[in-house]
């Protein structure tokens, strides 16, 4: 027969398994309380660990989106560079070519100025940024324009054959003061303007591909980030340059010479437009490479702070339950040690 | 009456009282043992006044001891399944570890998107391709992980066998003694305890039911209704498998050629440790390598290549990732089961391997130039990049079979696995607690209805030693009142 309800190893056991499950808890919530999250994640979140795990992806995804967007405005930025200072160049040749009237001097000067403006030309068009050429399209490692001043250049051949083709002399030869401003302008209208048609100028003059480079600037879009060295606006400009640079511009007559001078100003004033166009067109895509960053930084911090609440501890009421779990340790040491002191023996 | 008769029945006081003490000590002895119960001597007035040590009985109630043992089985099975998940769990971790094969496809993303945004750099390439080499290592680790644990679960299954049989064994001596024991009349309390004892670890390695008979005599029954122990103990058996790939699948344990470790079997066990060991090793973890095996499915048809050609004829065949299989692609949605331990890079665009990273931008990785994407080899075509950027993200149908979303991106896809399986986890480890709960207040409560009160015993010594000292005075009384007629007499 027994007749206590309580035996002395339910008792003990009782003691010192509440205290284990106080302890355990106890390195749990301080855990919590230094690190501002759950303990274990999984355990505490259950099947929403995967929302957790989707949300860092997104995000990870989004962060990395707008560095590479980074790159994608550094080659904006540089292109509008570039085409500014081709456009400022053109300006000023511009001016030059409408400038005074036509005598052997100026036609020296108007020769200089082409020349610096072609390599000039050469110079933008192949710029490059961290290894890759700005202006090449896809072909990024490549330069895409032939330097015309360099030795045996295909483009400045390419022009000397055609000149050689239609006056049967070269340019440097002192005949050429005898071809007349008709002649000269169907020249510049036929043989001339074909060198500078899209086949025959990525045959001599250009390498780059027309294709241009496309970037991911969100999770959707896809835009072009740069022009490339064969729109018309550089053709025409080149064009521009070469006609009054290397058609024996000193040794011309004077009514040939304004053939040369007036189609080069029209062609100018057209890669003119064109230039403003490719400005225009860059810039549209810096505005949106701008908008989509605005956009994609409110996501993040939507997503930064959904993490947070998923992820995250309330760290006063976390300090508020250790500092509960203190007092409850404490109350069962002392508990534990006057019970193990509760026996008869120490009263028989 | 006579001075005589007393003098006997104060000496039978003496020798019970001693008999009495002598199972007090044993109380007391035993009293920090959980299964010991509590002894109690019965004592019998003989004919003629004396008395006499009739019996030893022990504390004990049948209800809460058979509670305790269901307790323990379903806190038994709890306990593995919770160990297992815990161990899968090394496989995803804290999300901000970034280790879980779902992280791993994000940084192949990210990876991607940066080669896309420069793709004539040599380096992102490399990093690219080096992303993709440390999700393959991270999914061949993870199958790894669940073969292991699966693994550890069989070598379990063997050694709760074995212990199983063991205790059969030990219960078949202990309980012919009880029996024969009770027949004979002998004290049979401590064979009794130390049968209870038996049957809480036969109720830890699997669900039993007792049926107790005549003498005291006991048959076991599994909780699905098979015969373990009647008269003599029924041998279970279990082939362990030593090697574990992801196609294998382990021996069942059968209690006299009936399996019970199937879950649609008729006679299946529920609870104790076997069944929790057969559930991990045949459903949880295989159901975790088939979603690893579809994310690596994923992977191979998110990076597949397609013909090129003006008219395209050729099928579409692995890019940068592969598998034995190849150069087919795998059937779609459906589970190729140990996909994800044997998915490998392409080794032609694996630079560790003399590859070339760049095929990665421009096709042709198997190989065949039909299959070119960039046949002029223009240094910065991202078209493909942003095409294999496009359909990481695009959503593909996975086999529901393997419980994680059925339609969703590969990252998703692996994301909804992590979920399933820290929901596993969190299930599991709230299932354990409560269990371990009712197996506390379970065995609290049996060690309180027949466990032993140290505090009683002492009480009951004092009154044993003032009875002991009255039968002594008794005696010595007795003895003077003899001398007493004696000295009249002399």
């Amino acid at each position: 027969m027994k007749t206590t309800p309580i035996s002395t190893s339910a008792l003990s056991e009782s003691t010192r398994l509440f205290l284990t499950t106080l302890q355990a808890k106890l390195a749990q919530t301080q855990k919590e309380v230094t690190t501002g999250r759950h303990a274990d994640m999984g355990l505490s979140l259950g099947f929403r660990t995967g929302e957790v795990i989707s949300l860092r992806q997104e995000h990870t995804r989004l962060q990395t989106i707008t560095d590479t967007n980074a790159v994608a405005a550094t080659r904006l930025n540089a292109g509008q560079a570039a085409l500014k200072a081709l456009a400022e160049t053109a300006q000023g040749f511009l001016g030059q070519l409408m400038a005074g009237a036509i005598s052997n001097q100026s036609q020296q000067v108007l020769q200089t100025q082409a020349l610096s403006g072609l390599s000039m030309f050469a110079d933008m068009l192949n710029t490059t940024i961290d290894g890759a050429s700005l202006f090449a399209g896809i072909n990024a490692d490549v330069r895409p324009i032939t330097e015309y001043q360099a030795p045996g250049a295909a483009n400045a051949q390419a022009v000397a054959s055609a000149f050689a083709g239609a006056f049967g002399i070269s340019q440097s030869d002192p005949g050429v003061a005898n071809i007349d401003s008709a002649d000269m302008q169907t020249f510049l209208d036929t043989t001339f303007a074909g060198l500078f048609d899209p086949g025959a100028w990525s045959g001599t003059w250009s390498a780059a591909s027309d294709q241009n480079i496309r970037s991911r600037i969100s999770s959707t879009e896809l835009v072009e980030t740069s022009v490339n060295a064969n729109d018309e606006a550089f053709r025409k400009l080149a064009s521009a340059f070469t006609m009054v640079a290397d058609l024996g511009t000193t040794k011309l007559n004077q009514d040939a010479f304004q053939a040369v001078v007036e189609t080069a100003t029209s062609l100018v004033g057209q890669a003119l437009d064109g230039l403003t166009k490719l400005q225009a067109d860059l810039g549209v895509a810096q505005e949106r490479i701008a908008k989509a960053n605005d956009r994609m930084s409110i996501q993040m911090d939507i997503m930064a702070n959904h993490i947070g609440v998923l992820e995250g501890v309330d760290p006063y009421e976390a300090s508020t339950r250790v500092a509960e779990l203190l007092t409850q340790v404490e109350i069962a040491y002392a508990m534990t040690a006057r019970i193990a002191k509760l026996t008869i023996l120490n009263y028989l | 009456m006579s001075l005589s008769v007393g003098l006997d029945v104060a000496l039978s006081g003496l020798s019970t009282t001693a008999e009495q003490t002598a199972v007090v000590s044993r109380n007391v002895a035993r009293a920090g043992d959980p299964h010991a119960s509590r002894k109690t001597a019965n004592l019998v007035t003989l004919p003629g006044g004396g008395v006499k040590l009739a019996s030893i009985t022990r504390a004990s109630n049948a209800a809460l001891f058979d509670k305790m043992l269901g307790a323990t089985s379903d806190a038994g099975t709890q306990r593995v399944l919770l160990e297992a998940l815990n161990r899968l769990d090394e496989t995803i971790n804290d999300p901000e570890l970034d280790a879980s094969p779902a992280a791993l496809v994000s940084k192949l993303g990210e990876a991607l998107q940066r080669y896309g945004a420069a793709p004539q750099d040599a380096v992102a390439a490399r990093t690219a391709v080096a992303a993709a080499g440390d999700l393959v290592q991270g999914l061949h680790d993870a199958t790894q992980v669940v073969q292991q644990v699966r693994a550890a679960a069989d070598a379990e299954i063997a050694s709760s066998v074995d212990r199983v049989n063991t205790l059969l064994v030990q219960f078949e001596t202990v309980n012919r003694e009880i029996v024969g024991g009770t027949q004979r009349g002998d004290d049979v309390t401590d064979q009794l305890d130390q049968r209870d004892q038996i049957l809480a670890s036969l109720a830890n390695e699997i669900g039993i039911r007792t049926v107790r008979r005549a003498n005291d005599d006991m048959a076991i029954y599994t909780d699905s209704g098979l015969t373990l122990f009647d008269v003599g103990p029924r041998s279970v058996t279990f082939d362990r498998t030593l090697i574990f790939a992801p196609a294998t699948a382990g021996s069942a344990v059968y209690v006299d050629g009936v399996p019970i470790t199937s879950p649609q079997g008729p006679m299946a066990a529920k609870t104790g440790r076997l069944p929790g060991l057969a559930a991990v090793r045949d459903t949880v973890a295989v159901t975790y390598q088939s979603q690893l095996d579809e994310i690596a499915r994923g992977l191979i048809g998110a990076f597949a290549e397609s013909d090129q050609s003006a008219t395209p004829t050729l099928p579409d065949v692995p890019g940068l990732f592969t598998y034995p299989g190849g150069p087919a692609m795998p059937a779609a949605g459906t589970i190729l089961t140990g996909l994800a331990g044997s998915i490998v890079l392409n080794p032609s665009v694996d630079p560790t391997q003399g590859g070339d990273a760049s095929l990665l931008r421009d096709g042709g990785i198997s190989g065949n130039p039909a299959y070119l994407y960039n046949p002029t080899g223009a240094s910065a075509f991202s078209d493909r990049l942003q095409q294999l950027t496009d359909r990481l993200n695009a959503q593909q149908a996975f086999d529901p079979a393997a419980q994680a979303a059925p339609s969703d991106t590969v990252a998703g896809f692996a994301s909804s696995s992590a979920a399933w399986l820290q929901e596993m986890r969190k299930n599991a480890s709230d299932d354990a607690d409560y269990k371990n709960a009712l197996l506390q207040r379970g065995s609290e409560a049996l060690s309180n209805a027949t466990g032993i009160n140290l505090d009683e015993e002492m009480t009951l010594l004092l009154e044993l030693e003032r009875s002991y000292q009255a039968s002594t005075r008794l005696i010595a009384t007795i003895d003077n009142m003899l001398g007493a007629v004696l000295q009249m007499v002399g």
